[in-house]
């Protein structure tokens, strides 16, 4: 998506000749008028709220009582909280696994269900089923799948003879970071699987052809033709994922409450603790700033990536 | 390599041409069955995986009331279908039937105002030259960036100034917001990809601006309002904390708020029953929209992409 | 900045005159889901015979306090709330609550209100809450399986020594029976609820007196923590305990749990919805075998600036009233005036007693911190309580606890 943002703007109006010069005072105010509706909205419900969030983070905000004017001491707060170090850490660890796990799984899948064979229409809808279903509700849904008594897997497992008790899978970091990250791939991996395929379809046929008639095999081909050609699908399918993996909030809140032992607070789940939970709606305006500045860095970052697959061919 | 170059290299067997040509027919015909049957096995458990969560929950669903409780150990009902669990699901908040209503309310509002909004701003960012062009589409991409969760107290304040507070609109008009970097980067693509000589015609006809857009360019950019229209309602019918924060009457509460309702528990239990069914509600309209409209949401996806 | 500043003005000016003029005669209370019938058996009654008439919603618990904060903020919040009575400092504090001081002590009955209630609703010397419901937590046990055990169904544990010893007969009855059951995965709430009367009852408390120490690292606490490890240990709790954030906070009332500490609300639960459980209430006690208890509850606040202050004050005297007391305790809830408590007890359930009775040993903590040091399912004690109970490292979860909580109090001071 980002890509288009830096591509230049159409030129719709090149093609029409010297009549468009004298319309073009009135054709920028109907442009600006067919955008306005879009724009009200945005600066209504997007910009301002932002500003008002800069103005805050700048205050001791509590949510009730009065405010207070401290400049900066939010900013310099927040470099010595541990709590919010530590929420960054786990965030930055959560994205990195889960990131990995979903390509793990999205790029078989995406191969699987490349070529036109029987089934593969009902196969790739299967796989896309979960992704329309939101997150909030797969979250529960697992949270549910995930009870020790209640649930499938523990009394599965349990059925099958392979534990003597059932474990509870949400009580440990280690199993219940494995559960998400499990729910999160569910969800997630076909909608990566589609950005892939449509990458996968957009190499020429011949070309993988002729690598093969060059005595290439699977994996060569695979590695030295299809990646290096896929570079833009893959950065495009990077930046979804991780932006959306540092904006993680829900699959916590609802299947974990953020434990076992607070070990499961993401940066979005840090925020929201603070301005909801603690009501330091300043503090939690300046994490959000921060947080806000990080993904400009990073999708900065990834735009420099895209350009880099987009010279060349 | 291959079976079939043993044969073409073997002097015995190349000597009686047709015969070894069906050989290497059949043994074609038996590999690729193989294949297909390792395939479609691998298949099978990729349906499993990604669609067994639905088929449990939605079985365990019409579990009756005590056996809700238990493991879904086998999904089924063993003791007689039962609707308990979506009776008790009724019994939280005003009863799922409002609850319903105002999700249905707010998500079909939503792609209403999402494809109207989208469309003309899509028409205006493609077809007019205007200052600050490239900023604005950026500032309207630039959305996406932001954690809403952040924002989510000063979108209330603003909401309670503008008097939409606890209103199902005020919602609305949030969703929409959310929905504006995809649905307006979709439709610019989507008009940016119609020949500019069917415009001109059509100016040439005499059919100008919103005339001009709905007569002759809407049916031509229909594919891509459809994937506008898909992704705003699956989004506003899934979206459970701005709705959470906003609305604070009982009547006004969406289905996910319920939801949550349901997971915090009741007198000290959670009705786990009553978690399936609410998840089956949830579910079936966004599965009921995404099969019906299915070729539109994957084309848009991979439009996307493409671009 | 400037712009900003106008605008809000402007936006105010704007939301001043949208300021709805809601017809006076109906009442906007919030109140947290799973608050019970008792409340909301007395508001029914109240419309039935009022033309004032009281309108509830329903917010889910763990998102009360939040919603609330947040409609003040925005000029949308309700007339009055039921809240957790813990919370009222820490709102009054921030002058967002009506002040009932002169009307509430002009009720005749006014020094026989639950006293933790009101000293909680006090801020210096002020009152702005008044009980609405008082919940204490009692220690109950499942008499069928005391039988089943071959335990004296009649006999109410004393001591700790007991209640384990109980526990394993119980566990033993089978693979889904369970000795004890607590919420212990990260619900600070239902741990001050039914822990900390373990070490209220001999004398120690996790925060000193005046609230600014904390005080968590006591032998007492020590020995209690070795309690609970002892029976998790033993196989004793059921494995969901260690996740239950406080949805699973009645596994009681499954009918395969042998005994845990509850709250006296769960009585009237137990009693109407679970009449096939059949079971024994006493008090919970300490590590030492002193009882003690918390005295938790709502306290009913009005929001400042209510134009229906009157109309509130008429509902509050209704729930005060013999009639009122009666309903909310036949569904559940205990008397919130001592001296007609008797009276209003009368010919139901006498467990309901034991609740009563415990209010004389209750202790409440007094905290403007509450939220962020116990009851946040993300607080050092949610937290603190997982680690020692279920964490290999408890002496690295007392200090961690020790060092959070204090840094929490040290802040906010």
């Amino acid at each position: 998506m980002t890509s288009v943002v830096s591509s230049s703007p159409l030129p719709a109006t090149r093609a029409r000749g010297h009549s468009r010069r004298r319309r073009r005072a009135s054709t920028g105010w109907r442009g600006l008028a067919y955008i306005a509706p879009a724009m009200l909205l945005v600066l209504v419900f997007f910009v301002l709220p932002v500003l008002l969030t800069v103005w805050m983070s700048l205050h001791n905000w509590p949510l009730m009582g009065a405010q207070k004017w401290i400049g900066l001491k939010n900013y310099t707060r927040l470099l010595s909280d541990a709590r919010f170090l530590q929420a960054l850490n786990f965030t930055a660890f959560y994205t990195l696994v889960v990131t990995i796990a979903i390509f793990a799984v999205a790029f078989p899948l995406a191969l699987f269900v490349e070529k036109q064979r029987r089934f593969v229409g009902f196969y790739r809808t299967v796989i896309f089923l979960p992704v329309v279903v939101g997150l909030a509700t797969a979250s529960l849904l697992w949270a549910w799948l995930a009870n020790v008594d209640s649930g499938f897997f523990s009394p599965l497992l349990r059925l099958l003879g392979l534990v003597d008790r059932s474990p509870n899978l949400l009580a440990r970091f280690d199993t219940a970071f494995l559960t998400i990250i499990v729910m999160v791939v569910w969800k997630i991996a076909g909608f990566t699987m589609i950005l892939l395929l449509t990458g996968l379809q957009a190499i020429p046929a011949e070309l993988d052809e002729a690598a093969r008639i060059d005595g290439a095999r699977r994996f060569q081909r695979f590695r030295h033709l299809t990646l290096p050609l896929m570079r833009r699908t893959i950065a495009l399918a990077l930046i979804v994922s991780i932006t959306g993996s540092i904006l993680a909030f829900d699959q916590f809140y609802i299947m974990t409450s953020g434990g076992p032992q607070n070990r499961m607070i993401s940066v979005v789940y840090y925020i929201f603790n603070q301005s909801f939970v603690s009501f330091n709606l300043g503090y939690g305006a300046a994490l959000s700033i921060v947080l806000l500045a990080i993904l400009v860095v990073i999708s900065i970052a990834q735009l420099k990536l895209l350009k880099i697959g987009e010279e060349r061919p | 390599m291959t079976i079939t170059d043993t044969f073409a290299q073997h002097p015995v067997l190349s000597a009686d041409r047709p015969a070894q040509m069906a050989a290497a027919k059949a043994l074609r015909a038996a590999r690729a069955r193989k294949g297909a049957i390792a395939y479609h096995t691998a298949g099978a458990a990729i349906v499993l995986f990604f669609a067994a969560p639905f088929v449990i929950a939605g079985l365990s669903s019409f579990r009756n009331g005590t056996e809700a409780q238990t493991a879904p150990l086998p999904p089924w009902p063993t003791a007689g279908f039962s609707v308990d669990s979506y009776r008790t699901l009724d019994s939280f908040g005003a009863g799922i039937w409002q609850h319903t209503v105002n999700s249905a309310l707010v998500s079909l509002a939503t792609v209403l105002l999402t494809v109207l909004v989208s469309l003309l701003a899509g028409y205006g960012f493609s077809r007019y030259r205007f200052p600050f062009k490239n900023a604005l589409f950026v500032l309207i991409i630039a959305t996406l960036m932001i954690p809403f969760q952040s924002i989510l107290t000063p979108l209330f304040i603003i909401l309670a100034k503008l008097g939409l507070n606890n209103s199902l609109f005020g919602l609305t008009l949030v969703y929409v917001t959310l929905q504006l970097p995809f649905s307006v980067f979709m439709m610019r693509n989507a008009f940016d990809a119609v020949p500019k000589e069917i415009e001109e015609a059509a100016r040439i006809d005499g059919a100008r601006d919103l005339r001009l857009l709905a007569r002759v360019l809407l049916p031509l950019v229909l594919p891509g309002v459809a994937t506008v229209a898909i992704f705003a309602f699956l989004n506003a019918w899934n979206e459970f904390l701005a709705a959470l924060v906003l609305l604070s009457s009982n009547e006004h509460y969406t289905l996910p708020v319920l939801m949550m309702a349901v997971r915090a528990g009741r007198l000290g239990a959670i009705n786990w029953g009553a978690v399936q069914a609410g998840v089956v509600v949830m579910t079936i309209p966004c599965l009921f929209v995404f099969l019906l409209l299915q070729r539109y949401y994957m084309r848009g996806l991979m439009a996307g992409a493409v671009k | 900045m400037t712009v900003i500043k106008t605008l809000l003005a402007a936006t105010s000016l704007a939301a001043l005159m949208l300021a709805q003029p809601a017809s006076a005669d109906t009442i906007n209370m919030w109140v947290r889901t799973g608050i019970g019938d008792s409340f909301k058996e007395v508001v029914k009654a109240y419309n039935a015979g009022h033309d004032d008439k009281v309108q509830l919603t329903e917010v889910p618990y763990t998102e009360l306090v939040q919603k609330y904060a947040t409609a003040i903020a925005g000029g949308q919040a309700p007339d009055a709330l039921s809240m957790d009575l813990i919370y009222t400092p820490a709102f009054a504090a921030a002058g967002q609550l009506e002040d009932l001081t002169d009307w509430a002590k002009s009720l005749p009955y006014f020094n026989s209100l639950s006293p933790s209630h009101v000293r909680l609703g006090t801020y210096q010397d002020r009152l702005y809450g008044l009980p609405l419901s008082v919940e204490t937590s009692v220690f109950a046990w499942n008499k069928n399986l005391y039988r089943k055990a071959g335990l004296d169904p009649e006999k109410a544990p004393a001591t700790w020594e007991e209640i384990t010893a109980n526990a394993q007969k119980i566990r033993a009855l089978g693979d889904d029976t369970y000795g004890f059951y607590f919420s212990g995965g990260g619900c600070g709430g239902c741990m001050i609820f039914t822990f900390t009367p373990l070490v209220w009852g001999a004398g120690a408390d996790i925060l000193s007196a005046d609230g600014k120490t904390a005080t968590l690292d006591t032998p007492e606490m020590r020995k209690a923590v070795d309690i609970y490890r002892t029976m998790i240990k033993k196989d004793l709790v059921p494995a969901i305990a260690a996740s239950d954030n406080g949805a699973n906070f009645l596994s009681f009332t499954n009918g395969r749990i042998g005994q845990q500490s509850l709250g006296a609300f769960a009585i009237g639960t137990l009693v109407t919805q679970h009449p096939e459980i059949d079971f024994g209430v006493t008090l919970i006690p300490g590590v030492n075998g002193k009882p003690s208890s918390f005295a938790g509850g709502d306290n009913l606040v009005v929001t400042k600036g209510t134009p229906r202050i009157e109309e509130v004050k008429t509902f509050i005297q209704y729930i005060y009233s013999m009639d009122g007391q009666k309903i909310m305790a036949k569904y559940g809830s205990l008397p919130t005036r001592g001296d007609i408590a008797d009276e209003v007890l009368k010919g139901l359930d006498p467990r309901m007693a034991v609740g009563l009775k415990a209010i004389s040993v209750a202790k409440t903590p007094y905290t403007l911190q509450f939220n962020d040091l116990i009851n946040s399912n993300n607080g050092p004690w949610a937290a603190f309580i997982t680690a020692a109970l279920f964490g290999d490292d408890v002496d690295g979860a007392f200090k961690t606890a020790q060092e959070d909580m204090q840094s929490i109090i040290d802040s906010g001071q």
